[in-house]
């Protein structure tokens, strides 16, 4: 843009000189003024302005330090020292409210000397099926810490199992679910839109039409009666010889229920960013259709996509724990926050509650789902344009 | 000469903003004579518009404060004035109208409701005759049909229509003042004449003040008797129309006429633009605040404010300058461009004066 | 376009859409190996009996596609696929009334609490009225409703012993399943509301009406609060949304009959003929809602043009 603007000025002064009589001197004296107001201003581009603004904001910056403050945690979890989250002990570690008192995880005789995969192996005995990384990540802990472990400060379940190792267990199958089925409900939403947006004319009518309805049906509802269809123990099994397991369908399915926003947002954003008087403005000084795409119609599309997917991320996390709540999520030995608060809660009698048991997975779900939100919110105010400088 | 309607002396008015505290008003003082059409002339950000505000105590409250001042109306000082005095003046005594018909009426509510609420408020109004009332307001602006449109939508308006529903607004509890921000700035040309029009006759029939605010030198020629420019919310110059476009004062009023296009001018006369931007007024220049714009600036124009003094000898209006525009005395300028600006800018100047003359 | 224009094409749009919701649901079922249509099954007799009197398990798909849809217009969903004796109409209209009290006093609960709180927050901007309101709004929005009812049920009955644990019958019952339904959408409403006052309240049309030397209170109520609640209003369409999938917990967690508890059983018992019925239902009652929604809408914005 810069070059444009230099050569038309430079034109206007040589123009000027070549007729070379007073007053166009005097306006050429003019152009350079001008030139030299124009070069001292200084833009602010989105991406600065909207960091400043998000910087601003009190709320979204303690909700991104607390976002990544959980993150972190979730993924170090196999790294801490904590107890086992399946280790079941009816006898001696049943509802014990929050306590220090010292934990030591009961491992076999001579770990090493046991075949991985054995029944032996502790990393079957005292953790849920771990996989590739994480199982090297629960060696690293093992070979650092022994069997040391923090002692149980959020107390235990009715089984006798640490509540702090299994809230921080289930809150890393929370958030991949809700990263995961995000990233599958944003790759629909964003093609779809931006199909019906660039295309336009009677597909993009009909595309849209098609969302109008998915919109009017009670999803939840449709996706409950799917999730009872399949959970069906005879497709259940046969859907596990492909190796789909629930979490696959987990994630499909609730990608496949939350992409119509986003590919509405999209489409509008397309749409009107191809007849933009800017586009236009920056054809007119000559810019590329390639620099138009990524200068101009990426960065204003990112920053919607950024920030649904900041939103949706909440909202998947809250549909699984309603799920899990409801019995229709993730099944045990699996673990979630959802989950968790329904075991919980299904524990409290008239005569006794261990409120521990629903107080700390409601915090952690609570403070991550709120983190998540209020992050999307402030992103969102951040980066709408017409939030500048408000 | 009589009592002044309405007197502000002295008003400064300022803003907190991101960029820090903006005087949008710094020391303001005129009278508003009975009958008058007093024009307040300025770039938008001069504080024109502040200043209504400010009369009306409409200022937006908590980012904008009246600092110091007075402002003089019937013997009462309405910066002092209770809150609840305050509206018993607004609408009734000092009524307003705004810049854009198209978002000063409420969506929501029919023009009759709108016009209704007024006199039911301020005139004790039953249902019945306030809606009668509403129909002959209507009417008295020019609205064809007035019974049958008392109940539409603003929407249901065009531009033209909803600002002569605006006026009919203003005027329907017949005040004294009548403040006209910008009026027929967001309309067609053809539809300002006939809003003009309307105003100037309204002012003959009920006796009334009007101050009009605007940046249209056009119109300020067609409607006022007296002017006020106004720069970087300071006074530049005052005095009645007739001598201030015959011969400005003050090198902005200058500038202002010299950039109006003029279909009787030299073609190859440029059109020439006020240099520069206008002041920010979160960091005003030091002095003068159009010293960094003004083609006769002098070394004391950066360190002194200029005070109010008279514009000639001859009396009648102040301006705000050390320099005097009409002599010789822009010897004091430096440079060509200074005085290639002054010939064109007289020629303009004359220009102007001659259509002033003939719409008087 | 004319309210009767509207409301044909509103049918004809949820027609189509309900159309959807039964076909998709009526494969689904028809595929799923332990269902209705499936050869092997341990079903009491009598219900065997009604299946197959119903779905008429010798004829082609398109005939049971075709004679079950026909069925299902005329607003027979057939019998249930667990419960002995009982069709799903039955079970539906035992639980519907009930459904429906704890819903519309939970959505009317959200409204009062959420516009006041947010009108008061906008026209008290930042003081401590504001601030209090809006940190509780923030904290009944981002506490989902099954961790507030966990906790409430913790306090209020086990501790307090304020109100009863579970049931239904009395008014005592109601309260706070109904409380806790509504607290998220009041949280919402709330701050709806207010970004929505404070939004009109900067408008020119709110400076006129100050112009005109009238009230603040009269410029808030009569002015303002109009433009302000239409976000509230779009909102309420998502709001029934959520208030029927939310008393699927609360009905559950408070064991209230209502059609909430009976879907949640359907689904967990795999009665997939009764969890297919109500997703109608539920299709239905949101459809009708939306609709209600635009009208109310069209008739507060007399800019906005129904349909």
């Amino acid at each position: 843009m810069t070059q444009a603007t230099n050569s038309a000025a430079t034109d206007a002064g040589d123009s000027a000189q070549a007729a070379g009589r007073g007053p166009e001197a005097s306006d050429k004296r003019e152009w350079e003024a001008l030139w030299e107001e124009s070069r001292r201003i200084r833009g602010v581009s989105l991406w600065q302005d909207a960091r400043r603004r998000l910087s601003r904001s009190f709320t979204a910056r303690w909700s991104l330090r607390l976002l990544v403050a959980i993150v972190a945690v979730t993924v170090v979890t196999p790294l801490l020292p904590l107890q086992s989250p399946v280790k079941q002990d009816l006898k001696r570690r049943q509802f014990q409210p929050p306590n220090l008192r010292p934990v030591r995880l009961e491992l076999p005789a001579a770990p090493s000397a046991s075949p991985a995969g054995s029944a032996a192996d502790p990393l079957e005995t005292l953790w849920n099926r771990p996989s590739g990384l994480t199982r090297g990540m629960i060696r690293a802990r093992l070979a650092v810490f022994g069997d040391w472990c923090v002692p149980s400060i959020c107390g235990t379940d009715s089984l006798g199992r640490d509540v702090l190792s299994r809230i921080l267990w289930g809150a890393r199958v929370s958030l991949v679910v809700g990263i995961v089925a995000s990233c599958v409900s944003l790759m629909i939403g964003v093609s779809y839109g931006a199909v019906a947006g660039y295309v336009g004319g009677w597909v993009d009518e009909l595309m849209m039409r098609l969302v109008d309805i998915l919109y009017s049906i009670p999803f939840i509802f449709v996706v409950i009666f799917l999730m009872t269809i399949l959970g069906e123990p005879s497709l259940k099994k046969a859907l596990f010889a492909y190796g789909i397991d629930q979490m696959v369908i987990f994630y499909l399915v609730i990608g496949a229920l939350y992409w119509l926003t986003m590919a509405r947002v999209v489409r509008g954003q397309v749409l009107s960013l191809r007849n933009e008087q800017f586009i236009e403005a920056a054809r007119t000084i000559g810019a590329g259709t390639g620099r138009i795409v990524f200068r101009h119609i990426v960065p204003n599309v990112l920053s919607v996509v950024i920030v649904y997917l900041t939103l949706t991320i909440p909202s998947v996390m809250l549909f699984e724990a309603f799920l899990s709540f409801l019995g229709l999520g993730v099944s045990p030995p699996d673990v979630s926050l959802g989950l968790l608060i329904n075991e919980g809660l299904q524990v409290i009698t008239p005569v006794k509650t261990f409120s521990w048991l629903v107080v700390f997975p409601g915090l952690a779900l609570t403070l991550t789902l709120f983190a998540l939100n209020f992050l999307g919110d402030g992103l969102r105010d951040a980066l709408d344009p017409r939030m500048k400088n408000r | 000469m009589t009592q002044p309607v309405l007197e502000v002396r002295d008003l400064r008015v300022v803003f907190d903003t991101d960029d820090g505290t903006v005087r949008a008003v710094d020391g303001l003082s005129f009278a508003l004579e009975r009958g008058e059409t007093l024009g307040i002339v300025g770039e938008s950000g001069s504080g024109k518009s502040v200043t209504s505000l400010a009369v009306m105590g409409l200022i937006p409250r908590p980012a904008g404060r009246i600092v110091s001042g007075a402002i003089q109306y019937g013997g009462e000082d309405l910066l002092a004035a209770s809150p609840r005095r305050l509206r018993e003046i607004r609408g009734r005594r000092i009524a307003m109208i705004f810049q854009d018909p198209m978002t000063a009426l409420n969506p929501f509510l029919s023009v009759g409701e709108q016009l209704a609420e007024m006199t039911r408020l301020h005139l004790k109004h039953s249902a019945r005759q306030a809606r009668d009332h509403a129909v002959a307001m209507l009417e008295q602006v020019g609205i064809p049909g007035a019974a049958r449109r008392v109940d539409d939508y603003p929407h249901q308006f065009s531009g033209g229509m909803r600002q002569r529903v605006m006026i009919a607004m203003a005027l329907s509890c017949d005040p004294e003042i009548l403040i006209a921000d910008e009026p027929t700035t967001a309309l067609d040309v053809t539809i300002q004449a006939q809003i003009l029009e309307l105003l100037k006759q309204l002012r003959r029939d009920r006796g009334m003040s009007i101050i009009l605010i605007t940046h249209d030198l056009g119109v300020v020629a067609n409607a006022c008797q007296r002017v006020l420019v106004m720069y970087g919310g300071r006074i530049v110059e005052q005095a009645a129309a007739g001598p201030l476009f015959e011969q400005p004062r003050h090198p902005y009023t200058e500038g202002l006429l010299r950039s109006i296009p003029r279909w009787d001018g030299e073609s190859t006369q440029l059109l020439r633009a006020i240099d520069g931007q206008p002041p920010n007024m979160a960091h005003p220049p030091s002095g003068c605040a159009f010293h960094p714009r003004c083609p006769y600036q002098l070394p004391r124009c950066k360190v002194e404010t200029p005070g109010l003094t008279p514009r000639d000898a001859a009396g009648g209006g102040f301006k705000a300058c050390f320099v005097d525009v009409a002599s010789g005395a822009v010897a004091a300028a430096s440079g060509a461009v200074a005085s290639g600006a002054v010939a064109s800018g007289a020629a303009a100047s004359g220009a102007a004066a001659a259509t002033a003359a003939a719409k008087q | 376009m004319s309210p009767f224009k509207f409301l044909a094409k509103r049918l004809l749009f949820a027609g189509l859409t309900l159309w959807l919701v039964y076909t998709v649901t009526f494969f689904m079922m028809r595929a799923v190996p332990g269902g209705p249509f499936a050869s092997e099954k341990n079903l009491p007799a009598a219900v065997k009996r009604n299946i197959e009197a119903r779905y008429q398990l010798d004829q082609p798909w398109y005939r049971q596609y075709a004679t079950h849809l026909g069925r299902t217009l005329k607003g027979d969903l057939g019998p249930s696929y667990k419960l002995e004796d009982y069709t799903v109409n039955e079970v539906i209209a035992q639980g519907f009334p009930v459904s429906a009290s704890l819903g519309i006093f939970a959505l009317v609960c959200a409204l009062a609490v959420g516009m006041t709180a947010g009108v008061v927050s906008a026209v008290a901007r930042h003081t401590p009225w504001d601030y209090g309101f809006m940190a509780l709004a923030t904290v009944g929005i981002a506490v989902p409703n099954f961790v507030l009812a966990s906790l409430a049920v913790i306090a209020f009955v086990f501790m307090l012993n304020l109100f009863p644990a579970a049931g239904w019958g009395s008014l005592r019952q109601l309260i706070l399943p109904a409380l806790c339904l509504a607290a998220p959408f009041a949280g919402y409403i709330a701050r709806l509301t207010r970004t929505g006052m404070l939004e009109v309240l900067g408008l020119d049309y709110i400076r006129t009406a100050h112009a005109k030397g009238l009230a603040p209170r009269y410029v808030v109520m009569r002015h303002a609060l109009r433009g302000a609640i239409l976000p509230v209003v779009s909102y309420l369409g998502p709001a029934t949304a959520g208030i029927l999938s939310g008393s699927l917990v609360l009905e559950r967690m408070f064991a209230i009959p209502g059609m909430g508890s009976h879907f949640i059983e359907a689904a967990t018992q795999r009665d997939y003929t009764l969890a297919m019925g109500m997703v109608l239902v539920y299709s239905v009652l949101l459809l009708f809602m939306n609709t209600l929604v635009d009208i109310s809408y069209a008739i507060l914005d007399p800019r906005v043009k129904i349909g």
